[in-house]
């Protein structure tokens, strides 16, 4: 493993076994993509999620932990966090939905509005996928790799109960083949890694 | 449902039992029911657990019927955590039953011999009270599976653990599900030591050759009942959220918006949430597996199916599904991150007989009064166990986060109206704070049935940018509530019956099919108004006024991080609230 570059994990996973993968994405991962976009276009244009599922699924969006209800008009910016998550429950659930008619009851934690946000050179955010959405669109982001910090990789690893191995047919890093038990101790956990899962055919051989 | 069941704990020569008609309680179900009852039966200043004081259980006003999500129980009293009147809801299948049988309530009255324990049996030909002190101190779990030895698993239970005998303020009392586990508790408010009080430690409803309750026009009914479920089944919350994760979804959410109460009430998030978030707890039990794992209903009839069961890293059953409340309360409010000490938590405050949230709030309150360390799962077993067992440190934690606080001089204890505050911080999400300060119930998290406020067009219409809407919203969401509370049908039909129009038109024609009644819209809305009313008139005779509409000092003086806000709502306009 080169120490200046970052190590691509490939999982092979057991089929139906992606979605213990999902609650990963609820803690987050790191996008690269160019700056000067709204909260819209960077994940329309940038992430490549549908507008139509962005505007009818996706109930609560949120920006730095505030709740937005325009998300044209907010920009986003190197080291901004962005969280996505359907319709929930209750009045929270309500209170947080974008455009709801209880938005006045969260009147202190909404996003004020469009941000200043460089244009030109690549910004890092943190994406999150919580619930539904973590299952609709989180296999697309794990199959084509989400960069996610080691250490929260390493902890997510050992805190599987045990058989977790038996979901893994194959572990290899930057084409290496590697033991799928032994892949929490070989991954570095002071820098970001790339994981990307691989799901196996139904009859391995 | 035509009869009430009274049973006069206090009678000479011991307790004795009398049916008789509902009478001018006729067509009240549920919160309506019970909150009635108390208001115009009990003396506002008796004591909560002397003889005065009465314990109502009311099925909803369609339990029993064949309308899906009808199953929700209430139970009333004044209440001995709160000093105020209570009503406390609770699945299971106990509802369903009681109004197969007829029966519109149960009434415990009076106070029984010091020492005695009975059990009531509540069938088709007799209802009965026997004295049975082999109950004595065994919890939730061990009375069911005396119970199912002695009647069989057709009946169901409401019992008392030890909490409620002990009469500690944070005791509940427990429901059997569909699998005869004593897990759907009415929780808040210390419902459990009342019944402690009476000296009742179980209740057995067996329903045997009682039909399903006819509506009165069954063609209109099974029209409004088809439109009814197929509205919750295609909605992404009761047709997808709620059924793939159950209540815990909320955890991610809220901890983003900086609103997770961390700590007791330090932060507004908890770093390691996702370890305890929906997402994870319903990926764990998938791949644990077993029956009724990640989709479950709490009683029959639910067609959401929020609930779920939680099995062990080997496999073994341990308790239901933990819902959000309590994972966040024994969870992010402790600084536990371990879904299983969660789960072994829940578990035993079921069986114990305990309100998850008030336990939860209680042990934050002595972590930070170093009792142990925030975080300190094991620590945290340890001392729900105390509870069970009655030691003087378990009484004072199980009597709530109240007086946990005063013992340990604590300053910081997240309580309206001595009861614990739920699992959204009121700085992050202003609008809940109104909600709890003014609430009759104290710190109260039900207002999920909130959302229908829009729907019924309470109060008129709401501009959402007006400051002032918070006050607004607040008191139309307690009129809704209250108003559904009512129905006796479950909390999480709000969102369906907010965004469908023709949901919302199908549950009033299932009403009316059901009761032959032309509700509409504004009688719900008059109907909820009515019943806070009451709920108003009774604690602000039992002492209550203005002051005790109030969040504690904290709330606006500490700024909660990372958006640090503190609530910023002011007292004059937490006072207009009621104001209709
Ligand atoms: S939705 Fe959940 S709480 Fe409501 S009745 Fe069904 S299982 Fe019970």
């Amino acid at each position: 493993m080169d120490a200046e570059t970052t190590p691509r994990l490939t999982l092979t996973v057991t089929p139906g076994s992606l979605s213990r993968f999902l609650p990963l994405l609820g803690q987050g991962f790191t996008v690269q993509r160019p700056a000067g976009a709204s909260v819209e276009g960077f994940l329309c244009r940038a992430c490549g999620i549908a507008r139509d599922y962005l505007r009818e699924r996706v109930q609560t969006v949120f920006l730095n932990g505030k709740a937005i209800d325009d998300l044209a008009a907010a920009m986003v910016n190197d080291g901004s966090t962005i969280a996505l998550s359907a319709a929930m429950p209750g009045l929270a659930g309500a209170v947080l939905r974008k455009g709801g008619a209880y938005a006045a009851m969260r009147r202190q934690i909404s996003h004020a509005g469009p941000g200043d946000s460089r244009a030109g050179g690549p910004v890092s955010v943190t994406i999150k996928l919580f619930n539904l959405v973590a299952r609709e669109l989180g296999p697309g982001f794990l199959e084509q790799g989400v960069l996610i910090h080691g250490a929260s990789l390493q902890d997510f690893f050992r805190r599987q109960d045990r058989g977790f191995g038996k979901i893994g047919r194959a572990a290899d890093i930057d084409g290496r083949p590697v033991d799928f038990e032994k892949v929490p101790e070989i991954i570095p956990g002071n820098r970001l890694v790339l994981l990307a899962l691989r799901p196996a055919g139904p009859h391995p051989g | 449902m035509d009869k009430i069941l009274r049973i006069n704990m206090g009678a000479a020569g011991g307790p004795q039992v009398k049916s008789e008609s509902v009478g001018s309680y006729a067509g009240l179900g549920g919160r309506a029911l019970t909150s009635t009852i108390i208001a115009k039966e009990v003396p506002p200043l008796c004591h909560p657990l002397g003889e005065d004081n009465k314990l109502v259980i009311a099925p909803g006003l369609l339990s029993g019927s064949a309308a899906a999500m009808s199953g929700r129980i209430s139970v009333g009293c004044k209440s001995p955590l709160t000093g105020g009147i209570k009503e406390s809801n609770a699945g299971g299948m106990a509802s369903q039953m009681l109004g197969r049988l007829g029966v519109a309530a149960i009434v415990l009255e009076g106070k029984p011999k010091e020492g005695m324990l009975y059990k009531l049996s509540i069938s088709k030909d007799k209802v009965e009270i026997k004295p049975d002190n082999s109950l004595k101190m065994l919890g939730n779990y061990a009375v069911a599976e005396k119970m199912k030895a002695a009647h069989g698993d057709k009946v169901s239970c409401i019992s008392i653990g030890q909490a409620g005998e002990m009469k500690l303020t944070g005791a509940s009392i427990a429901f059997t599900d569909m699998e005869f586990r004593p897990t759907r508790h009415a929780g808040r408010g210390g419902v459990g030591a009342v019944m402690g009080s009476k000296g009742v430690k179980v209740i057995v409803v067996d329903d045997t050759g009682c039909p399903v309750r006819s509506p009165k026009d069954p063609g209109k009914f099974k029209e409004a009942n088809q439109n009814w479920v197929a509205g919750l089944r295609k909605h992404a919350v009761t047709g997808q959220g709620l059924p793939t994760y159950g209540t815990n979804v909320l955890t991610n959410v809220i901890n983003e918006a900086g609103a997770y109460p961390t700590k007791n009430f330090m932060w507004g998030r908890f770093d390691t949430c996702s370890k305890i978030s929906g997402e994870t707890q319903a990926e764990t039990e998938n791949a644990r597996g077993g029956e009724g794992s990640a989709t479950h209903g709490c009683h029959r009839g639910c067609v959401i199916r929020c609930s779920g069961t939680f099995y062990d890293k080997d496999g073994h059953y341990l308790t239901k599904q933990p819902e959000y409340e309590t994972v966040w309360a024994h969870g992010g409010n402790c600084g536990i991150d371990d879904i299983d000490a969660i789960a072994m938590l829940d578990r035993l405050d079921d069986d114990f007989g305990l309100d998850t949230i008030e336990m939860g709030a209680a042990i934050g309150v002595a972590m930070e009064a170093g009792l142990i360390q925030f975080g300190d799962a094991q620590g945290a077993i340890n001392l729900v166990k105390e509870v069970g067992q009655g030691t003087p440190l378990g009484r004072v934690l199980g009597s709530g986060a109240g007086l946990t606080g005063r013992v340990f001089g604590v300053e910081r204890v997240p309580v309206v109206k001595n009861q614990a505050l739920p699992a959204y911080d009121p700085r992050g999400i202003q609008g809940m704070g109104v909600t709890y300060a003014t609430s009759t119930q104290g710190a109260d998290h039900t207002a999920g049935y909130a959302v229908t406020a829009n729907v019924l067009g309470v109060g008129g219409k709401v501009n959402p940018l007006k400051a002032e809407g918070q006050i607004e919203l607040s008191r139309n969401l307690q009129i809704a509530t209250t108003a559904i509370d009512a129905t006796g049908m479950c909390l999480f039909i709000a969102f369906a019956i907010l965004d469908q129009p023709e949901t919302f038109q199908a549950l009033l024609d299932l009403i009316n099919a059901f009761t032959g009644a032309k509700m509409t819209g504004d009688d719900v809305t008059a109907l909820g108004k009515n019943i806070l009313k009451l709920e108003r008139e009774f604690n602000h005779k039992a002492g209550f006024t203005k002051e005790q509409d109030r969040l504690p000092d904290f709330f606006k003086k500490e700024k909660l991080p990372p958006h640090n806000l503190t609530f910023l709502v002011k007292d004059s306009e937490l006072d207009q609230v009621y104001n209709w």
